[in-house]
């Protein structure tokens, strides 16, 4: 196998700098793409080389497999790293990259086949001895057949697309007179979403924790976890906080979940980094859901416990390397907790929140890391998902992770659009979250009915407004003496009116 | 300079003053702080009320402005109070409407010949980026209009009389 000198990383936003970084630390050579929208983009400024795809809208640019593997072949690449999402998950993509004499790190196309089909993934699962959420196997056409699977898995039911995951296709359903209508719905979701409208049926378990196993497994048929994350705070079906260890895990149901996903991994020959997804209900029982065949976002919660740094093994792992450890060598120290900073605006639903980024203050200090994409005077595009950073908080326990998260998301400044901050700020500062006590329905259900429990310093917050409108019209009536620089200039008040222009 | 502020639904009535360079007095409704103020980085101020410090941010929004505080983001709108000795003049005097700042004419309400309450719209002026309504203080019939939308005004220019 050829060494990688070369990497091209065929995404954009955060994880493309994550993965960027990792390749500038191991001294490889390291190429972007990006579409016009993200020409000035950080990953594209932070890279060795950077070739263009395309237009804006990720259908010509970002998801363009000729696009990419043209721009691998142009600049000698030797590999491609996808990071998540895009093509990351694409067998297609996988096997042109193997056919232009490019390593595609990550799994063998086959391998990312039979896990992404979800009910081949249910079907391996099973045979691997995996307990999987009570359901069908195969898609079910015959409408007679799903109602007579409902009332065997028992009521409510979650219909979901064979095809495809990210939330789509799903739908709940409470009773049996819902079924028919909810099918259409979901058949017809599938279909746009991904071209293929089967769908399965599962049971809708209620007050399930989603907790997931992170696997490593290289060509020589080495597989290893690296523990769980805790991934329950979830709104729209995406996960905000994610945490590691998990305060529903205990040391047997961990080495049982671990023992199970690694058991998986072997039996579909799995290669790289990869994540087994599993809802735990009340009862402590875990339920295989699905596997992402990539790195996760949230990857950096993991690293922090493990002190290992996933991007690295898995360019290694790709490189044809062995695992440099045993199962027995990898130890889950301390805790480490996630927060995904999204440009998105709370009160409107969680609408996307495009647009400037005039002013940019990320947090540091102990125990802090910031996987951020973005600088400040950065344009946030409506094309892609609006991640902006990946804040995480490392402590020797749960309290002290919480509390150092809590000081850096109120160091954390964003202007120029709206972000989460604020949110998850609050969601720290609950008492279900300090106790553990909350379930993937926590956030849209109980927290959603809810006052917020802090109040901001409303006099503070108005005096800070009318000294700022004071300001502005003394410099206003200034601007003709020359000599006499308002002190709201030099605090770059012109800055930020140029960013509005 | 007198304001009204509106903070998560509420209104309240805002004064600022400030002695040369000195701390800013800040009264928001029946109470008042002093606070002193600096510029500290882009848009950054850090206020001391007494010696507590808050580390702030003010963005301008096209209502007033976006105030960032340890991590909560508060919108506060913004708008010039006519002041009450001037709407006394108003209501006493022969029916003038002036401009109280300088600005722009957004929106002209009424023409020549409109019957109007004490308290309808009459001109809208854009002032600092903060779009004001004048009203009438009075009751009457419009005489004229002495300006049109899009029109640039100086403080206490003519802008509608009434009978």
């Amino acid at each position: 196998m050829k060494p990688i000198r070369k990497v091209l990383v065929a995404n954009r936003g955060e994880i493309a700098v994550r993965v960027l970084r990792a390749c500038r630390e191991m001294g490889l050579q390291t190429v972007a793409v990006y579409s016009d929208a993200d020409r000035t983009a950080r990953h594209v400024r932070q890279a060795d080389e950077a070739h263009r795809l395309g237009p804006g809208p990720a259908s010509e640019s970002y998801l363009r497999i000729d696009g990419v593997v043209e721009a691998a072949t142009r600049s000698g690449a030797d590999a491609v790293h996808p990071g998540y999402g895009f093509l990351a998950e694409n067998a297609d993509f996988a096997r042109a990259c193997a056919a232009a004499g490019i390593v595609f790190i990550g799994p063998r196309p086959e391998t990312i086949e039979l896990m992404g089909e979800k009910t081949s993934a249910r079907r391996a699962a099973i045979e691997a001895g995996v307990p999987v959420v009570p359901g069908t196997v195969e898609p079910i056409e015959d409408h007679a057949v799903l109602a007579r699977e409902a009332e065997r898995v028992g009521y409510p039911v979650l219909l979901k697309a064979a095809g495809g995951g990210g939330g789509k296709g799903i739908r709940r359903v409470a009773s049996p007179k819902d079924l028919a209508s909810a099918v259409a719905r979901a058949r017809s979701e599938a279909e746009s979403a991904f071209g293929d409208g089967r769908v399965y049926l599962e049971k809708a378990l209620t007050g399930a924790r989603h907790i997931e196993i992170q696997v490593l497994a290289d060509g020589h048929g080495q597989v290893v976890h690296l523990f769980e994350r805790e991934c329950s705070i979830q709104r729209r079906h995406q996960k905000i906080i994610e945490e590691s260890p998990s305060v529903a895990v205990s040391p047997a149901l961990r080495e049982r979940m671990g023992a199970l996903s690694v058991a998986l991994a072997r039996r579909v020959g799995y290669v790289n980094a990869g994540t087994l997804e599993f809802l735990v209900d009340a009862s402590g029982e875990p339920y295989f859901l699905e596997m992402n065949t990539r790195l996760q976002v949230e990857h950096p919660v993991t690293e922090w416990v493990t002190g290992l740094d996933l991007v690295k093994l898995q360019i290694r792992i790709a490189a044809g390397e062995a695992l440099p450890f045993t199962q027995a060598e990898v130890h889950q120290r301390g805790h480490a907790i996630e927060c995904r900073i999204y440009a998105e605006d709370p009160d409107l639903g969680f609408l996307p929140s495009p647009g400037r980024i005039t002013v940019l203050r990320a947090p540091a200090g102990p125990g802090i890391r910031d996987d951020s994409g973005v600088d400040a005077g950065d344009e946030v595009p409506i094309h892609y998902d609006p991640l902006l950073s990946k804040l995480t908080a490392y402590g020797a326990d749960r309290a002290e992770a919480a509390a150092r998260m809590s000081r850096a998301l109120a160091e954390y400044r964003v202007l120029g659009l709206a972000t989460n901050v604020a949110f998850l700020a609050r969601i720290l500062a609950h008492p279900a979250f300090a106790s553990g006590a909350f379930d993937i329905g926590w956030v849209e259900g109980p927290l959603a009915r809810e006052e917020p429990r802090t109040q901001p310093p409303w006099e503070i917050v108005i005096a800070a407004a009318a000294i700022a409108a004071f300001e502005e019209r003394r410099a206003a009536s200034r601007t003709t003496v020359r000599h006499e620089v308002p002190v709201w200039r030099r605090a770059g008040w012109d800055d930020q009116q140029r960013g509005r222009l | 300079m007198r304001l009204e502020a509106e903070v998560a639904g509420r209104r309240v009535r805002v004064e600022v003053r400030r002695r040369g360079e000195g701390p800013y007095d800040v009264t928001i409704g029946d109470r008042q702080i002093q606070l002193e103020a600096r510029a500290a980085g882009p848009m950054g101020l850090s206020l001391l009320v007494g010696n507590r410090s808050h580390d702030v941010a003010v963005e301008r929004t096209p209502t007033g402005f976006r105030v960032h505080l340890a991590g909560e983001v508060v919108e506060v709108g913004l708008s010039e109070a006519v002041s009450a000795a001037m709407g006394a003049a108003v209501a006493r005097g022969p029916a003038r409407i002036t401009a109280p700042m300088p600005g722009k004419i957004v929106r002209v309400l009424v023409g020549p010949g409109t019957e109007v309450e004490a308290g309808d719209g009459v001109v809208v002026v854009e002032a600092m980026k903060m779009e004001n309504e004048l009203k009438a203080a009075r009751a009457g019939r419009v005489r004229a209009v002495h300006v049109r939308e899009g029109q640039a005004v100086d403080g206490g220019a003519l802008l509608v009389e009434l009978e």
